[in-house]
């Protein structure tokens, strides 16, 4: 399984430069009126790098820099707030859309998509538009591979299942000329 | 031309060696050495192509999808539409991509300025009489004319009417209770025309007048009645004909499509669902090569109507007066129990023909943990020799796929033709363009294609077999050549002795096969569950449970169709129906258990070819219906004796224990042991008789209300009464 880099959310090296920025500036730097007035707002001084050493800012600015590798799938079905009844419960169909029978062209049924089992939906008396106690009914997320919902899938921790397409046949040349053949039953007799 | 050519050739006149090789080839025998290919560039990307592919065929390999209205991958070219014109490099016209061949080192240009002028060209013309009625057209949102015009056509109208004389109008014709034809519409792709006559078989359809007079039509005031007459509806690129029990439903995009399977016959069909609401709105063919190409059945079509009829809402028990009186699923489980807990072993079952895999496994492990082996299922089967024990023995073993190439097929006892519609069809596509010889043996019956009757006696097989038939000859020197028997000559009291003397023939036979992986022996169902409730164990035939008197609880599992009458079982015997839909069954049961029809469910069957597909959910069950498994896991846990699987996954792995193909859906697990079964076969002694083979299915008005759903359905109801009218009719 492909590892994981997790980076550490809050970037404290960009605080840490302009902290460092602040200390320095010098009165002299006001004598240019004009330049002064142009002056953007300075960034808040923060207490607890004001008096580190510059060898200790290096070294917390590695340590934030630093990544940890994780050498498993990862899960974040703990963490990404669905009720667990939506991930236990639930079975995805990963397919490819099927051409509509009733047209000629083949575009957007050329990637894999998600989907959820159906569960109950039911006519909305109001206006008539159907509605449905379940929260992923709608969820139709688009993916360029298999494996990439199938990724997905596992992350999220929902069972799945593969619907795979159909195989195309190999392309048999057609010939306008079988019409008016004399010999052969593809002759045509109605017009 | 051709008239000319031959008689040049006799002439021995004035030929290029080009136009005398493929003659010669032809006379000489069948070795076609493999033509080279030819390069050509669509839109400058190269591409190898077998002579004699068209430009259309050559753009699609690069993935260059060229707009078309009549060109259809199914069907002949027409070539009428010209909404396919493309630019060639150095040719002074646009060509006719679906047509024209393609010529060593072409340069098709399918976008370029030629292209597109001759493309709004033609959109133009096809506007110039199409009514501009998309807001109140059923195909609006799903046309192919909306969307080319949207794509190709022009961004204003020349159209200027200065006679006030309108557009063209056509009188809408009455082709049946299926297809709606609102013909102004219509822009002469004659789709449809060529469909009937090259699938369908039914030369109905046609055109008459010519240009802006020109009308497509059955010439007199007839119906259009073909088993196959609603693919038209998908033919059709513009609103001419639409689906007359879906017309003003929904449009395209409130629906959601659930990819399914057809259960309403053995082929397995694969089909999209659509839904709004709670509701199966229409159900569509879904491609598959391999099943059902791009057709479907009218009846798997149009049955769903049958859904929300006549369906088993709550459970219901009988009683004190004999009436079934819904109670609710704990009180109707409990009394159940009690029945099946007292019968201890004398407990007896009979699966229906649409009852799923699942439900099979868990209901005949539930009889068994009872300790009673009378599992069966309601179509009989020979079960003499080594009877269902052998998989080649009860499959269509060469595929559905396969049988177009065949160039003799041989039909007993069967009428394919509304047994099996597409099978049928696939049989006319060999016929239309293989050349495909076929006979018959048994009644004759009206099949869509020419045929050789060799006549109804089943003893014709035996001269077959013996060689004392001149037929013999001739099978022997067929290349590829199939046996198809159909499931009634089989369910005969001398079923055994047939299917024994058929597969010694066919042993016969294959050994005159070169092919590999041909197998001529070939066995149709005609209901979705039997070949799954085959591979699980289920004896075929309701023999043993009408033959016994000590039985005290008869569990039907959907079945309504063979089942024993009241009095052929004991008297205090208790039954129990599970399944969807109020008929037979339900009528004699004491206890009514309300299931999940095909569309509600996610279930496997296998189809005819030992195919395991699964159907998927597209609607909840209604009412209290539960899915049909879950009953028997359920009805378990209150007999004590509770089934060791709680969800579809676990169910599953029971089904792959039992046998690992039922779970490989979309794989044909093939058949095996030919030998031995007819070795096995060889040991009983049953004879043929003399009766003359005959089907259920006779003609058209037969095909249509078959089981349960579909004689539920309104629609079936009004095909059949349109047939009955049609015989009346004087054409």
């Amino acid at each position: 399984m492909a590892s994981l880099i997790l980076r550490s959310r809050i970037s404290t090296s960009r605080i840490l430069k302009t902290c460092s920025a602040n200390i320095s500036t010098t009165l002299s730097n006001f004598a240019d009126i004009n330049k002064a007035a142009c002056l953007k707002d300075a960034k808040q001084i923060r207490k607890e790098v004001a008096l580190m050493k510059r060898e200790d800012i290096i070294q917390k600015q590695e340590h934030d820099n630093a990544t940890i590798t994780i050498e498993k799938p990862s899960e974040i079905s703990t963490v990404s707030g669905i009720p667990e009844e939506h991930i236990k419960t639930r079975r995805v169909k990963i397919y490819m859309p099927t051409k509509n029978a009733m047209q000629s062209g083949t575009d957007n049924t050329h990637h894999w998509e998600m989907e959820f089992e159906t569960r109950e939906r039911w006519e909305n008396p109001l206006m008539g538009w159907t509605s449905s106690g379940d929260p992923l009914s709608n969820m139709n997320v688009q993916f360029t591979s298999k494996d990439d919902a199938i990724a997905f899938c596992e992350k999220n921790g929902w069972p799945w299942f593969v619907q795979e397409p159909y195989k195309c046949k190999p392309m048999k040349p057609k010939s306008y000329a079988d019409n008016f053949s004399w010999s052969k039953r593809t002759r045509v007799s109605t017009k | 031309m051709l008239r000319i050519t031959v008689q040049k050739a006799l002439k021995g006149g004035f030929l290029s060696p080009k136009h005398v090789s493929p003659m010669l080839s032809k006379g000489t025998g069948d070795v076609q050495k493999k033509p080279q290919q030819i390069e050509v560039f669509v839109d400058d990307k190269p591409v190898m192509v077998d002579p004699g592919t068209t430009v259309l065929q050559a753009a699609a390999m690069v993935g260059v999808e060229i707009p078309r209205f009549c060109y259809h991958e199914r069907l002949a070219v027409a070539g009428n539409c010209r909404m396919c014109l493309v630019e060639v490099e150095r040719s002074p016209k646009p060509v006719a991509a679906c047509a024209m061949p393609v010529m060593k080192g072409w340069r098709i240009k399918t976008n370029s300025e030629m292209t597109k002028k001759a493309r709004e060209g033609v959109m133009e013309f096809l506007l110039v009489n199409h009514p501009l009625d998309c807001p109140i057209c059923d195909q609006g949102g799903e046309c192919d004319l909306q969307d080319q015009s949207m794509a190709f056509g022009s961004d204003r109208s020349r159209f200027t009417d200065i006679e006030y004389s309108g557009k063209r109008a056509v009188e809408d014709k009455d082709i049946g209770p299926l297809i709606k034809t609102i013909m102004t519409r219509c822009i002469h792709c004659t789709r449809c025309i060529r469909f009937a006559s090259e699938v369908a078989g039914i030369d109905d359809l046609g055109t008459t007048g010519r240009g802006s007079d020109m009308q497509v039509g059955t010439y007199v005031e007839k119906f259009f009645l073909s088993e196959l007459s609603g693919n038209v509806i998908d033919l059709c690129p513009v609103g001419a004909l639409t689906s007359k029990p879906y017309s003003f439903a929904a449009r395209p995009w409130e629906i959601r499509r659930t990819d399914s399977i057809d259960v309403l016959d053995a082929i397995g069909s694969n089909i999209v669902v659509c839904t709004r609401t709670g509701e199966v709105l229409r159900i569509l063919p879904r491609v598959n090569e391999l099943v059902n190409e791009e057709w479907l059945s009218d009846k798997a079509r149009f049955a769903y109507d049958g859904l929300k009829r006549q369906r088993l809402i709550t459970p219901m028990l009988r009683n004190g007066f004999g009436e079934l009186e819904p109670v609710d699923w704990e009180c109707a489980l409990v009394s159940v129990g009690k029945k099946i807990l007292k019968a201890g072993k004398n407990v007896g079952a009979i699966a229906g023909g649409m009852a799923e895999a699942e439900a099979l496994v868990a209901l005949k492990d539930l009889i068994n943990k009872i300790g009673s082996e009378k599992v069966c299922t309601e179509h009989a089967y020979p079960t003499t020799g080594s009877g269902t024990d052998i998989r080649s023995s009860y499959l269509l073993n060469n595929k559905i796929a396969r049988i177009e190439e065949a160039d003799l097929v041989l039909l007993i006892g069967t009428n394919t033709r509304l047994e099996a519609p597409l099978l049928n069809s696939r049989i006319r596509k060999g016929y239309v363009h293989n050349e495909t010889q076929i006979f018959v043996i048994g009644p004759k019956v009206d099949l869509r294609y020419d045929y050789t009757h060799l006549g109804t006696d089943p003893g014709v097989i035996k001269d077959i077999e013996y060689g004392k038939h001149q037929f013999t000859t001739v099978l022997k020197r067929a290349k590829k050549p199939v046996i198809i028997v159909g499931p009634d000559a089989l369910s005969r009291p001398d079923g055994a002795g047939i299917l024994l003397h058929i597969q010694s023939l066919a042993k016969i036979i294959q050994a005159c096969v070169t092919e590999p992986d041909w197998w001529v022996l070939n066995i149709l169902h005609k209901v979705a569950g039997q070949v799954a409730a085959l591979d699980i164990g289920y004896t075929p035939g309701t023999k043993s449970i009408v033959q016994d008197d000590s039985l005290k609880v008869l569990y039907l599992l959907g079945a309504d169709e063979n089942i024993p009458c009241r009095k052929d079982l004991p008297k205090d015997c208790f039954v129990i129906y599970q399944g969807h839909h109020g008929d037979k069954g339900a009528c004699m049961a004491d206890a009514v258990l309300p299931g999940a029809a095909y569309t509600e469910k996610q279930a496997t069957y296998v189809n005819t070819e030992g195919r395991a597909q699964q159907t998927t959910v597209a609607v909840t069950p209604p009412g209290f219906c539960r899915e049909d498994w879950k009953i028997i896991r359920a009805l378990s846990d209150i007999i004590g004796k509770t089934l060791p699987y709680d969800n579809l996954d676990q169910i599953r792995c029971r089904l792959e224990e039992i046998a690992p193909h039922l779970t490989r859906y979309g794989d044909a697990e093939n058949g095996n042991f030919y030998d031995v079964s007819l070795d096995i076969g060889k040991q009983s002694n049953v004879e043929i008789e003399t009766d003359p083979l005959c089907v259920t299915q006779n003609c058209l008005e037969d095909f249509y209300m078959t089981d349960v759903i579909s004689r539920a359905s309104s629609t079936m109801a009004k095909c059949v009464s349109a047939v009955r009218q049609q015989k009346s009719s004087q054409y």
